[in-house]
């Protein structure tokens, strides 16, 4: 007879294997770094540039620069652009953060000889025309003011400027008259100075011929960008703990924002306060969901999480909440909080946690695309595949004391900013 | 292309093993045939409400998530008007204890009271986070009703409104528990790092015990064709118009349903697109538009919705939408249809990058009738000619059968 009360034996590996990825370097001096695996014949270009928003000083001129790069290039119209992409499947996908912007190229192996010259023009001759400018305006005003009728949105940007401060690019919250202060002349100059001169880093991950190699290849050196490696990063003060209350009328929900200036990847205690934020709020079945969701049902989702960047990072805790049961989940909260500076993590918990986080990383590099993704972080922050080894050696080793004892360092209510946003 | 092996247990259960060894890791996904349509109009909201129960323990385990978690593995599941979808992926030396949680839910759930309270709250919050408490987040609420009038489509599956979700009970509960989660209701497909002889091992073990049962056949009523356009204006306190046209089209069973969705691709398929380059970027009468099909199992429809932008009257940027359309109706370029084939093309490489993608297509090709169906897509798109979207786009892009759902916003009081 089956029985189906006993689980099945489990295994948790001791160590695992991380592919490693093959670095070279361009003519330039310029990492390039690819990852050649994968069943379906597909090929992603990441570019990385050193034009994220600390390399500006108007707030908004990062991420348009790198909005706007594949609307209209040398000859080309933004329509003839897009038509060339769509014409063989390819796509591009932009993204503009604190310290690098990305620009990457999602392609097949079979269409790869027709995107690279699309490729080659967006990187080198963008024309930032005004009539795209006109209409980026019009669609960045909308969608600020539609985020500003959302609790979440409202949230987590007053959160990050009472974290930041106004100074900070992270900090600093977005407004209409931003928009208006755009020209051409801005984006060109920070397009010559952040693109063409900070090529930081290439990638490519995919099923990847010899000869679809050495066609990327040469497409990159051809571009002649200038490599720069500066970790330019603005400096953060660090400001007074605060709570605030935001009154949005008629909101049937409250969200909730929780957390502290924290620090990177490379801090002594990362890999502690990595593994002390899961039982947190870092997985389904952490405190937070368990007591707040499944336990009193105040909110369809609650979590926890360490947003690094190469410099610096911050800690957040972050929900959305019925409006009547806001104080509650607040007092909720704090009491979790609390409980993992005062009690040890029971034994079977932390087992739970280590091996839950151990097939978690095991996903985490599972296909070409997630093992470039991690390579990347990384590079960009001049680790080795050895921080990943680390991090599955401390989860095997760390005791319940020494989570209590991380919290105790860095769960000091006290050092906790709040952002309420609610009726 | 995903290679698999196919074989169906002594209960009915139908199993699809995709061997992959390069991944240390195994997707595991049981979809059942069970969805939104299959609810009492007076009891919506329930395929959803019953997922979410779906983890609250079953008869011989008193959680689902923790020895998942202890094994190493994640989950999470999905509900649509059609079906219901749970999956997992879990390190390949501990795939066992998949097989342990999911054939212990099959067999039968834990149905404590608490459970369900806990569950019913937490589903009315993600209802007001998702539905209520954001600008436009009702729109399906209202679009549905207005395109449908007897079909359960006229519903999302979130629910009708949230007294039907507070209002459910356990034996509710359990009725339809017995009614759809059975093993003769369901595919299982693994992927990745599991043979087809461990597979069956397993399922010998753990699925082969649970009885099959008797399923009632479905019976939905038709959508009648609609005869006149329908219009619904919403007042709101939103900050700018939106706009969203809903047309009737042909199912997914549908030979019809390929050219159907390329017709969505030529309007709105990236940005060279029909609808995003004429009305986004030459006239400016939207800052966003989009159209997609929503492929359902029953009559389905095609979507058009656009964010108008400030200050123009919406019913200029509407008109401009037809026009779009008309243009269509004379014809596609050869380039054109090249286009939209390369990129269902590509969509589809990146839509099996993924272990747990890969099981979830080949159960949901299987649902369709055939996993084999699953490699069979790049040929059916490339048979499709201009002829067969043309015909499509003349007969159901028409305002006879379109609805129209407006948000005014407050500059309009």
């Amino acid at each position: 007879m089956l029985n189906r009360n006993n689980a099945p034996d489990l295994t948790i590996p001791d160590s695992l294997l991380i592919p490693e990825a093959v670095t070279s370097q361009l003519k330039n001096g310029t990492p390039y770094i690819t990852i050649n695996s994968g069943t379906q014949e597909v090929i992603k270009i990441d570019l990385i540039f050193e034009a994220g928003s600390v390399y500006s000083s108007h707030p908004i001129i990062a991420n348009t620069c790198n909005r706007l790069i594949e609307e209209g290039s040398g000859n080309y119209s933004s329509a003839e652009i897009a038509e060339m992409l769509d014409q063989y499947g390819a796509y591009f996908v932009t993204e503009a953060g604190n310290e690098f912007a990305t620009i990457s190229v999602y392609t097949t192996g079979k269409f790869i000889h027709q995107t690279l010259p699309v490729l080659k023009t967006i990187l080198t001759e963008p024309t930032f025309a005004s009539e795209e400018i006109e209409t980026y305006k019009m669609q960045g005003k909308q969608r600020l003011a539609i985020n500003l009728n959302k609790v979440d949105f409202l949230a987590r940007r007053n959160f990050l400027n009472t974290i930041y401060g106004d100074n900070h690019p992270i900090g600093i919250m977005s407004k209409m008259e931003d928009f208006d202060m755009l020209s051409k002349e801005k984006l060109l100059e920070f397009y010559h100075n952040n693109y063409r001169n900070k090529l930081r880093a290439v990638f490519v991950g995919g099923k990847l011929s010899s000869e679809h190699e050495s066609a990327i290849k040469n497409l990159i050196e051809e571009l002649n960008f200038n490599h720069s490696n500066t970790n330019t990063s603005s400096e953060i003060k660090l400001l007074n703990p605060k709570t605030t209350y935001i009154n949005k009328k008629d909101s049937i929900q409250a969200a909730i924002r929780i957390g502290k200036k924290m620090f990177n990847r490379k801090h002594k205690d990362y890999y502690d306060f990595t593994i002390l934020n899961t039982i947190l709020g870092g997985y389904f079945g952490s405190r937070l969901m368990s007591n707040i969701r499944e336990d009193k049902g105040f909110t369809y989702g609650i979590g926890s999480g360490l947003a690094t960047d190469i410099n610096d990072g911050y800690f957040f805790i972050t929900t959305e909440v019925g409006a009547n049961v806001a104080n509650d989940a607040l007092k909720e909260i704090y009491f979790e909080v609390e409980r993992l500076q005062n009690e040890l993590v029971p034994e079977e918990e932390l087992t739970l946690v280590k091996n839950y986080l151990f097939g978690s990383f095991q996903r985490s590099i599972d296909g070409v695309f997630a093992l470039s993704d991690r390579h990347k972080t990384l590079h960009l922050n001049n680790l080795t595949t050895e921080h990943y080894l680390n991090y599955i050696s401390r989860l095997k080793s760390i005791t319940a004391e020494e989570i209590r004892n991380c919290a105790k360092k860095h769960f000091e209510k006290a050092s906790f900013s709040e952002v309420v946003v609610g009726p | 292309m995903i290679n698999f092996e196919k074989f169906e247990l002594s209960n009915g259960l139908t199993v699809i093993v995709h061997e992959d060894k390069s991944t240390p890791l195994v997707a595991m996904n049981i979809l059942y045939k069970v969805g939104a349509r299959d609810e009492d109009p007076e009891q919506t909201g329930f395929a959803h409400l019953f997922e979410h129960l779906m983890f609250g323990g079953s008869i011989n385990i008193p959680s689902y998530d923790e020895p998942l978690q202890k094994a190493g593995g994640e989950n999470n599941a999905f509900t649509n008007n059609d079906f219901t979808n749970y999956y997992l992926t879990i390190p390949a030396a501990n795939l066992e204890t998949g097989f342990w949680l999911e054939s212990d839910r099959m067999l039968s759930l834990a149905f404590t009271e608490k459970s369900l309270e806990v569950q019913r709250n937490v589903v009315v919050e993600e209802f007001r986070q998702r539905y209520l408490n954001q600008p436009y987040g009702d729109a399906w609420l209202k679009l549905r009703p207005l395109a449908y009038k007897v079909h359960p489509y006229q519903w999302a599956t979130i629910g009708k409104e949230v007294s039907h979700i507070e209002n459910a009970t356990l034996q509710d509960v359990k009725n339809f528990f017995k009614k759809w989660y059975a093993p003769n209701n369901a595919i299982l497909t693994l992927a990745g790092n599991c043979s087809v002889e461990t597979a069956k091992e397993l399922c010998k073990k753990w699925f082969e015990p649970i009885p099959a049962v008797n399923l009632t056949e479905r019976n939905l009523p038709k959508e009648p064709k609609q005869t006149e356009m329908r219009r619904l204006e919403v007042k709101a306190d939103v900050p700018s118009d939106q706009l969203y046209l809903a047309f009737h089209c042909c199912s997914r069973y549908d030979k019809d349903f390929y050219a159907t969705d390329l017709l969505s691709d030529v309007l709105s398929r990236g940005k060279s697109s029909r609808l995003y380059q004429q009305l986004v970027k030459d006239k400016k009468l939207f800052t966003d538009i989009g159209a997609y099909m929503l492929g359902d199992l029953d009559e389905s429809l095609i979507l058009i919705e656009g964010k108008v932008s400030d200050g123009l009257n919406p019913s200029d940027a509407e008109e401009a939408v037809f026009e779009v359309i008309e243009e269509l109706k004379k014809g596609i370029s050869d380039k054109e249809l090249d286009k939209i084939k390369n990129k269902a093309y590509s969509t589809l490489l990146f839509s099996e990058m993924s272990i747990a993608n890969k099981a979830l297509n080949l159960a949901y090709y299987e649902m369709l009738g055939d996993a084999e169906i699953a490699n069979q897509q790049e040929t059916i798109y490339n048979s499709i000619k201009s002829s067969d979207i043309l015909n499509i786009a003349n007969s159901i892009l028409t305002k006879e059968n379109c609805s129209v759902l407006t948000y005014l916003s407050n500059h309009h009081a």
